[in-house]
């Protein structure tokens, strides 16, 4: 069996360790509907990381920035109470989809960058790039395993938590944290309009057939590193990038599931 | 176990609008409260300050100890992966640290919380795959769990088959022999009048006391305000056209 190139190698272990937010962050990003979320902190690092790529500065911390920045705008706009939080997240999507395209075309003439911005890229994954993967993917795991029963008891019902004797809050903050970590991370592989397909499209297949948290988080990994495998492969072999072809395998998957689903509810009326 | 104090309670959810004010009132142990008033008139703010949870409260509030909040069902997600022995096992959360696993002790008072409100036999069943009644009774299966000497409950009775309605009454008794102090919000004055006191509010107290006490068209009238009184012979007030119930 020839060994695969270096850059498949970083590849497939980027894949690999963005398996785990994927799986165990996903599965709460659909439980706990955070999935526009989830798209917007991608999104509003797309000026960052044209900044970031003009000036010579790490992207992650240049899309850490943003993500910071997002936050505060929609806690301002959403706490003036005009406008609504879906509302304001979406404004501020489409800003920064505009800021980034005019400094990208018009200021810093970034010209082909932009695709790999937009879009990701396994090809020039750095140690530094894997690392950073490695560390959240760590710090999902510590923050899954500390906080999961108040994100079940907070999801399920929240007006409950605080006299469950939980930190709803703190446990909130920290889950959105975690997500725009592991959002930032997967920019590097599937780019700033396509992080909601590692983060959010395995996990929504896999509950569109499980009940079960347990089920969801393991299966939600499982798919992720199965489709994310097969994008690899399909990336390298079609040269097309990493990002788009994982967005077809996982929304081709995705319907599959969601039409099999649908045929056996129909088969076995409730 | 000691009681419920509430002395000169106001507050509300904003600075300068109170939606509840000089409420005063006690409950000992072993005492069911039912707590009558119309839908905003402070019935759930009064929880709130309870559970310390209202964001401007005045007044002095002596409590045996952590509250367990029992929510009207609409407020949990129909659609979330939990079995009835998760919701449940919930009630065991604040006191588990959370490096530790659910101790067995506790998926035992799941257990037989569980088989106290009669739903053993469907504790691996989908929260959202019950009935109204019987997500309730789940609710309430995770008050026991937390063990709480005083539990406040919002509307529990409301919308719930005849079944489910005999089986919370029953869990009802037996707390109240255990000595904890349970707060029932209710619109049904039949039942309010069958507890040990009655609170009235709308907005502010109107009346506490015994039920044959507070219970007069008059005390009604003032607490509803213009919303409709059923009466029945001798002018004794039995029930209120006001909120849809399934008893």
């Amino acid at each position: 069996m020839p060994e695969l190139a270096p850059y498949l190698q970083r590849a497939v272990l980027e894949i690999a360790l963005l398996a785990v937010p994927a799986g165990l962050l996903g599965s709460w990003i659909v439980l706990r509907r955070l999935a526009f979320f989830t798209h917007a902190v991608g999104t509003v690092s797309f000026p960052a990381l044209v900044l970031a790529g003009a000036w010579g500065i790490a992207p992650q911390l240049a899309a850490l920035a943003a993500a910071l920045g997002f936050g505060v705008a929609q806690e301002r706009i959403g706490r003036g109470g005009r406008l609504a939080a879906d509302a304001a997240t979406g404004l501020i999507l489409v800003g920064a989809l505009a800021l980034g395209v005019v400094l990208a075309s018009d200021v810093f003439e970034s010209g082909a960058q932009v695709d790999t911005l937009l879009f990701g890229s396994l090809i020039g994954l750095t140690d530094r790039d894997l690392w950073l993967t490695a560390l959240v993917a760590v710090v999902v795991v510590v923050l899954d395993a500390s906080l999961r029963r108040h994100w079940l008891a907070g999801g399920f019902e929240p007006g409950s938590s605080r006299a469950l004797g939980l930190r709803p809050v703190l446990a909130d903050r920290l889950l959105l944290m975690g997500i725009g970590a592991a959002a930032i991370v997967a920019l590097d592989a599937v780019g700033a309009l396509l992080v909601t397909v590692v983060l959010v499209v395995p996990a929504a297949t896999v509950r569109l057939i499980t009940d079960r948290l347990g089920a969801l988080q393991a299966g939600a990994t499982g798919v992720a590193l199965a489709e994310g495998l097969a994008a690899v492969w399909l990336a390298d072999a079609l040269n097309v990038g990493a990002g788009p072809a994982l967005a077809v395998i996982g929304g081709a998957v995705f319907a599959a599931v969601a039409a099999a689903t649908a045929a056996r509810a129909r088969a076995v009326p409730a | 176990m000691s009681g419920l104090e509430v002395r000169g309670l106001s507050g509300g959810y904003a600075a300068g609008h109170d939606v509840l004010r000089d409420v005063d009132f006690t409950a000992a142990p072993g005492e069911i409260v039912g707590i009558l008033g119309p839908n905003g008139g402070g019935k759930t703010t009064l929880f709130r300050a309870l559970l310390d949870e209202l964001p401007v409260r005045r007044g002095e509030l002596s409590l045996p100890g952590r509250p367990a909040y029992v929510p009207q069902t609409d407020q949990a997600r129909l659609d979330f992966p939990v079995s009835a022995h998760d919701v449940a096992l919930m009630g065991a959360f604040g006191r588990t640290p959370w490096f530790r696993r659910i101790a067995r002790a506790d998926r035992e008072a799941a257990d037989a919380a569980l088989e106290r409100v009669g739903l053993a036999d469907r504790a691996d069943t989908t929260f959202g795959a019950l009935s109204g009644g019987q997500r309730q009774r789940v609710l309430i299966a995770r008050a026991l769990v937390q063990d709480a000497p005083l539990l406040l409950l919002d509307e529990p009775l409301s919308g719930v088959d005849g079944a489910s309605a005999a089986r919370i009454e029953a869990v009802f008794g037996e707390l109240r022999a255990e000595g904890r102090t349970l707060l029932v919000a209710t619109h049904d004055v039949r039942q309010a009048g069958e507890w040990d006191r009655v609170l009235c509010v709308h907005g502010r107290q109107i009346d506490f006391g015994p039920p044959a006490a507070v219970l007069s068209p008059e005390t009604l009238r003032e607490t509803y305000g213009d919303e409709l009184i059923v009466l029945e012979g001798g002018g004794r007030a039995v029930g209120i056209g006001h909120h849809a119930h399934g008893h």
